[in-house]
Formats: C-alpha cells, structure tokens, sequence
C-alpha cells in the first residue's frame, strides 16, 4: 500500500507529494495545477529563523513581510514554524488575510505548541513564489524582550507549469491541493 | 517517593534576587500577564545564597503582606542552598513571586513552571 502523503500531517515533517505528481496550489482564489519535479529539504537553521525585533511588555510588533521565505518563480515552500520567544505569533498570508482564524479570534503560534504538537504540523503553511507570508508578534510576558525568533524548515518543490489543466475545466486525475493563501 | 514531571508549561527563571531590605517583601518572578487568559505559576527549583548571617527566607505572593506560598526555609552563612522540584510542593498560583528574608543582601533565584497558552 502507499504511504499516504497529505498537508498538515501530524508527526515528523514529510513531504506532501513526490516528484512527477501534480498539485493544485490555491492562489489567486483559484487552484492553478503544476507538475512537481523537485523536492528537497529546508532544514530548520540559522538562515531560516527570523527575529521579530526588539518588543517592549505586553507589545505588539507591526505586522511583517517575511521576505526572507520568498520562494523562486515555479517553487513553493511547505514550512513549520516555532515560536522562541515568549511570544504568539499570528501567521497571515496576504498583509490581511490572517490564517488559523474562527469566525471571531485568530489562534496563534506560542512557545507552549511544541508542549502537545511536537512535530508542529498545526503551524505548517505553503507559501508559493513571492506570495509571502507576514507575521506580527505579541510579548506575552510582563517585561520587554530583546527578540521574537521564529524558525522555520520544510520542503521546497520545484514545479512545472501545467496550462492544460484548470479548476473549472479539465483536472489532472489525481491531485494534490496545496493551500498557499488564505484568500478565500 | 517519586515524582511524575510531565511538563505542564514552559520553564523560565527570575533574576537573582538580592534582598534590598531585612522582612520586607520584594518581587522574584513576574508572572506573564500577557495572554487574555490568565497563566499560572508552578514554583520548581529554589537557589538561595547568604554571606552575612544566618537567613530565614519565605516564598510567597503579594507584597503587603506576602503570604508564604511554601514552608520559610533556613540558609546558613555562607553555605548555598538548593531546592529541586522533587522537593517542593506543586503549589500552582496566579500571582507574580515574592520574596523576602531576615536580613538584607542574600540572594535568591528560582525558575518556574508557567501553565497557560
């Protein structure tokens, strides 16, 4: 039997789809189809944590283009994420489309998930090309902070464009659905 | 006796303490107030040091009055004193820490748990 591959999947990070599959990356409130023919890790690292700055009690950093996550054309990222820092962190992608969010409250990424999701695939996200994705963070404590890290890792795929295929028309058989915005 | 230590939160550690002042209360932990609901304070390791006397030093919350939250506890001079969590109650509280001793310029550090999201 196959190893079942899917998004969000709880334990260590896997890939969500082999090389020579297609995906349906939710861009553009559409899905637009590619052939995936690339895959590696990005290993959680120094090069891939981001400090949110300096934030005095109780404060609340801007809302923040994570610029350092752009992806090539034709790629897109699956990532996790921690939290450092005593700090929640609210993801967004797109500057005003937060994810994670109920009809009235927005749950966010704190130094206590790792404490029941270990493997951190609530925090998982897609992020294709330069659809970048914004964090803001939030100083949980009584007392000023001198940084709010988050550190990232996942996987990056290399993709092939697919015009034949399309949401409303023809669809590859078996496919994929990558969420990598929260337009909805 | 053992002791199950299933975290409950995330650790963190106050900055060592020095006693300012003989039987006056000072803060030793600020409790995080961040959150919209409210965390809690599990006190998990105790470092206590005098080089001036003999010291009674109690733990607890509140400022005016401090209400001791463990036992009072006795450091000699010049010899250092530890607690583990094997060797303190699990006394879980909403408050920041305070602190306060018999006589001024000893010192005192503690990490916690803090419960919460």
């Amino acid at each position: 039997m196959a190893k079942e591959l899917h998004t969000y999947k709880a334990g260590p990070i896997e890939q969500v789809v082999m090389p020579g599959e297609n995906v349906g990356i939710w861009v553009n409130k559409t899905y637009e189809f590619y052939k995936v023919d690339f895959v590696e890790p990005i290993t959680r690292s120094d090069p891939v944590t981001i400090d949110l700055g300096a934030l005095a009690a109780l404060a609340q950093s801007n809302v923040v283009q994570i610029t350092l996550l752009q992806m090539p054309d034709l790629e897109f990222a699956q990532l996790r994420m921690e939290a450092l820092d005593d700090v929640s962190i609210i993801l967004y992608q797109g500057r005003a489309d937060q994810r994670h969010k109920l009809q009235n409250v927005v749950s966010t990424i704190t130094r206590f998930n790792p404490l029941y999701d270990p493997c951190g695939h609530q925090t998982e996200f897609y992020e294709f090309e330069d659809n970048y994705i914004f964090l803001q963070a939030t100083n949980q404590t009584a007392y000023a902070l001198t940084q709010a890290r988050v550190v990232f890792w996942g996987f990056r795929y290399v993709l092939t464009y697919q015009p034949n295929y399309n949401a409303k028309g023809q669809q590859p058989d078996v496919w994929t659905r990558i969420p990598a915005t929260a337009h909805l | 006796m053992s002791t199950q230590l299933i975290p409950r939160g995330i650790r963190k550690s106050s900055a060592i303490i020095t006693i300012a002042a003989a039987n006056v209360a000072q803060n030793l932990f600020l409790e995080s107030v961040g959150p919209t609901v409210n965390r809690t304070v599990i006190l998990r390791k105790i470092f206590a040091y005098s080089n001036i006397g003999n010291v009674t030093i109690t733990i607890g919350i509140g400022l005016a009055p401090l209400v001791a939250i463990i036992p009072p506890f006795y450091v000699l001079n010049t010899l250092d004193m530890q607690l583990t969590e094997n060797e303190i109650p699990e006394v879980e509280v909403f408050a920041n820490l305070t602190v306060q001793a018999t006589i001024l310029g000893c010192m005192v550090q503690v990490e916690v748990e803090e419960v919460g999201s």
